[in-house]
């Protein structure tokens, strides 16, 4: 079983290095790549500085084709599994084991780690979101719950496991906008088992969310229009499961 | 009320273009085709292009000369202002082209994406390859998301 786990980076010059280190502590078997996605600092420095793979972006793309560069680099050099935790120190690495076990033992194509998975009400767990980010994570999960027919809790988690299935899919449709939630709608109608585990994970080491409530609600809006026009892409017959 | 009845039983004269107007407008898609041959002979636009530009450029000329043309297609609209249909039409043209231009550029972002993850993950493998004296990729590229066995 060859895994990789990467790690799509912006600008994460302080805490990327650490990651790894986490990465390579939780999971001694796997390859690490980052992703670096066209920062302006030091970020693939510091990463080459451990020892891991540095796959460099020439320019910013967004997170969405950050993984998507993740997933072709994992499905192109034949590894079972991957997973992907993000750089800023918000996902523990041994959560990620935790994820990559599941697709292992083949009871999941994806797996998602959920914050809120074991609590009921948003933010019952060491995370806590704020105000607006709970208004949009409440609306997503709704509409996704609505449009996928399966329930979901965490939709825009960044900490996922996925086997070589979702590795074609992902390599090949991957929204560059709303990446986290535009795929799981993609991977639940390409008939993908897609499964949500809780994890436990950590508040921001240090920065703010880039979201101001006015800039919410156009990400709710536009996230909004995304999941609806994703609800007229082809679905894959049932039957291929 | 007697207007009303005035109004719908005789119709009013249909609004033609003036003389001034289509003197002005065949100038303008005269330098209009000018400009693009000229963005073409330097390179700034692709023949591939200009192509519906030149279209554009002729639909007007056309209009300018033979002022029928409008007349027939605003009785066809029901507008019985020429330069209302006139207007309408260019502008659903104008949209037209606007949305045909957002297809292209949602195209060659996708493309543009594509290279840039192309590159950075042949980079890595080089990178990797010289680090360890081998390369680790197999070549694998024919993506098939329905039927693998694991």
């Amino acid at each position: 079983m060859r895994t990789l786990v990467f790690i799509p980076a912006w600008n994460e010059e302080d805490s990327v290095a650490a990651v790894i280190a986490g990465v390579h502590e939780a999971l001694p078997g796997a390859d690490v790549l980052v992703v670096d996605d066209g920062s302006g600092d030091a970020t693939a420095e510091r990463a080459r500085e451990t020892g891991a793979l540095v796959a460099s972006l020439p320019f910013n793309q967004g997170l969405g084709a950050a993984l998507q560069t993740g997933y072709l680099y994992a499905l192109r050099n034949g590894y079972d599994a991957c997973a992907h935790l993000d750089a800023d120190g918000q996902h523990p690495p041994e959560e990620v084991v935790r994820l990559l076990a599941e697709v292992e033992a083949d009871r999941a194509d994806l797996v998602i780690g959920s914050r809120y998975h074991s609590g009921a009400v948003a933010g019952s767990g060491d995370y806590k979101p704020t105000f607006s980010r709970r208004i949009g994570i409440s609306v997503f999960r709704f509409f996704l719950t609505l449009a996928t027919r399966q329930r979901f809790t965490d939709t825009t988690s960044g900490m996922r496991a996925a086997n070589r299935r979702v590795m074609a899919l992902f390599s090949q449709h991957y929204s560059p906008d709303f990446a986290e939630i535009e795929s799981l709608q993609l991977a639940v109608r390409q008939g993908l088992r897609v499964e949500e585990l809780p994890v436990r994970m950590l508040e921001r080491a240090g920065g703010s969310s880039f979201l101001t409530p006015l800039r919410s609600a156009f990400f709710i809006f536009k996230g909004l229009v995304v999941l609806l026009v994703g609800q007229f892409r082809p679905r894959q017959a049932e039957a291929e499961r | 009320m007697r207007t009303l009845v005035l109004a719908a039983g005789q119709a009013e004269p249909q609004v033609h273009l003036t003389s001034q107007t289509r003197i002005v407008a065949a100038v303008i898609a005269i330098f209009f085709m000018l400009l693009i041959l000229d963005l073409i002979r330097r390179d700034r636009l692709q023949e591939r292009y200009s192509v519906i530009w030149f279209v554009a450029g002729l639909g007007m000329l056309a209009g300018a000369a033979f002022p029928g043309l409008l007349e027939l297609l605003a009785d066809a609209m029901g507008v019985r202002n020429t330069n209302v249909a006139l207007f309408s039409v260019v502008l659903l043209l104008l949209l037209g082209l606007a949305l045909n231009f957002s297809v292209i550029m949602s195209r060659q972002a996708a493309q543009i994406t594509r290279l840039a993850q192309e590159r950075a993950i042949e980079k890595a493998l080089a990178e990797k390859g010289s680090g360890e004296g081998r390369n680790g990729s197999t070549g694998e590229e024919r993506l098939e998301p329905k039927k693998e066995s694991l």
